[in-house]
């Protein structure tokens, strides 16, 4: 549902130092994100799964974990039931 | 002649178009795949503006120049940050000559100077006196409809749910409640003149202090500007439904009664427009061509357009994602042959 904000899409890479500034940098290059991504308080939606390699971020206590070269985040919808 | 017909969904939106009277209909889309698309308008240079919503992404607004390629605004309405308030919805886009306005979910009214680039607060009516007495209808806590007399901008009214509707006489600068006569819904301690639940408001376009109110208690019409309201239901076979449509050409007003709040279903199974040509004094039901018999959907608030055309056409999208189109005002209808998801809004656009 995204993706139509990234020019079609599915992987974009970034240069940051933690999982919290590759988000920033993403949201900083394609504007349109921000308000998909964050709500009024700064934090992720609810519904917004945001995954470090294959740590769930909801798991850490900041978001400003460091990150390593070719470390992959991905951004996905919480999605269950019908 | 070329109509264009916007239908929003919970899904997507589609767009529908016909370029020889409205009789045959070219269905493209989805357009926005996945999102709610909540509301759509056009502004009077002609770019087409639609809301879209999701559950898990938020609220945005969009622009177009043909309706097909779509591009996002990079700011739209928002709360402040740590304020408390979520944007939810978008529930209405009403473009006037110099300014967009914005009616959104948590309720409040947005306005936009530069087509929709930024946007700020209405504060006067946003942080409203009676603010700590809005309560949320089952729709949500919204502002759905915003009226602004053609003739006079500095006259808006803007229509919440659960609250009731608001009239300003001086751009928005103070509101003033216009709930007397309509009975409440949530009724709250302090603020007693609160707690309505209107649906859906039209003006007469020739007449400023003439407002017809679609309300979850009945179907009403002030003569005096809101100062007083009568029930304008003889006719009607219920006094509950959604949405509210007038033709300005003719001034005829379209509804689509319901059984009741609690069932929420065409009252028998028939699903049946009603019309009134004399301001809501008698209205007719409008049955060729709808289904008469086990037909229990509904038609919400924003599904339900007219194309002030004459005869003027009349287009309604149901929750059971069926629209059905008349081109002759209302006498007979038609079913576009596709089955869309569950219908949040319509609107339509001539050129």
């Amino acid at each position: 549902m995204l993706t139509r904000l990234v020019n079609g899409r599915t992987s974009i890479v970034v240069d940051a130092d933690s999982v919290g500034g590759a988000l920033r940098s993403l949201v900083k290059d394609h504007p349109g994100l921000e308000v998909h991504l964050f709500d009024e308080s700064g934090g992720l939606r609810q519904h917004v799964l945001c995954f470090h390699n294959e740590i769930n971020t909801r798991w850490l206590e900041s978001i400003e974990v460091p990150v390593a070269e070719n470390d992959t985040i991905t951004i996905l919808q919480a999605v269950s039931g019908g | 002649m070329a109509v264009l017909v916007l239908v929003g969904t919970d899904k997507a939106a589609f767009a529908l178009r016909s370029e020889n009277a409205r009789s045959d209909w070219a269905i493209e889309g989805p357009l926005f795949k996945g999102w709610k698309v909540t509301a759509t308008a056009r502004d009077p240079s002609g770019r087409y503006l639609a809301a879209t919503a999701s559950d898990v992404y938020g609220a945005a607004i969009h622009v177009s120049d043909d309706a097909r390629d779509w591009r996002q605004l990079e700011h739209g309405p928002a709360w402040s940050k740590d304020g408390g308030r979520k944007l939810n919805q978008v529930w209405t886009l009403v473009p006037t000559k110099d300014r967009l306005y914005a009616g959104v979910d948590e309720a409040g009214l947005f306005v936009s100077d530069d087509a929709g680039e930024t946007w700020s607060s209405v504060e006067s009516l946003n942080e409203h006196a009676t603010r700590s007495g809005w309560y949320p209808g089952a729709g949500g806590l919204c502002a759905h409809a915003v009226l602004i007399d053609p003739k006079n901008p500095k006259r808006i009214w803007c229509a919440i749910s659960a609250v009731g509707v608001f009239r300003s006489e001086d751009g928005g600068d103070s509101w003033q409640l216009k709930n007397d006569g309509i009975p409440p819904v949530v009724e709250d301690k302090e603020h007693k003149d609160l707690g309505r639940c209107v649906h859906g408001l039209v003006a007469d376009p020739d007449d400023a202090d003439t407002i017809y109110r679609r309300e979850h208690n009945g179907m009403f019409r002030t003569r005096n500007g809101g100062e007083t309201w009568e029930r304008i239901e003889s006719g009607l076979a219920s006094w509950f439904g959604f949405p509210i449509a007038m033709d300005r050409r003719t001034r005829a007003l379209y509804v689509v009664p319901l059984e009741s709040d609690e069932y929420r279903i065409p009252p028998d199974g028939r699903f049946r427009v009603y019309r009134s040509r004399d301001g809501g004094d008698s209205w007719q039901a409008l049955e060729k061509g709808l289904p008469q018999e086990h037909a229990y959907m509904g038609v919400l608030r924003a599904a339900l357009a007219v194309d002030h055309l004459d005869p003027c056409g009349v287009y309604l999208g149901s929750t059971a994602g069926t629209v059905y189109i008349s081109a002759d005002a209302g006498d007979s209808w038609s079913q576009i042959r596709a089955t869309f998801p569950r219908i949040l809004s319509v609107s339509v656009f001539v050129d």
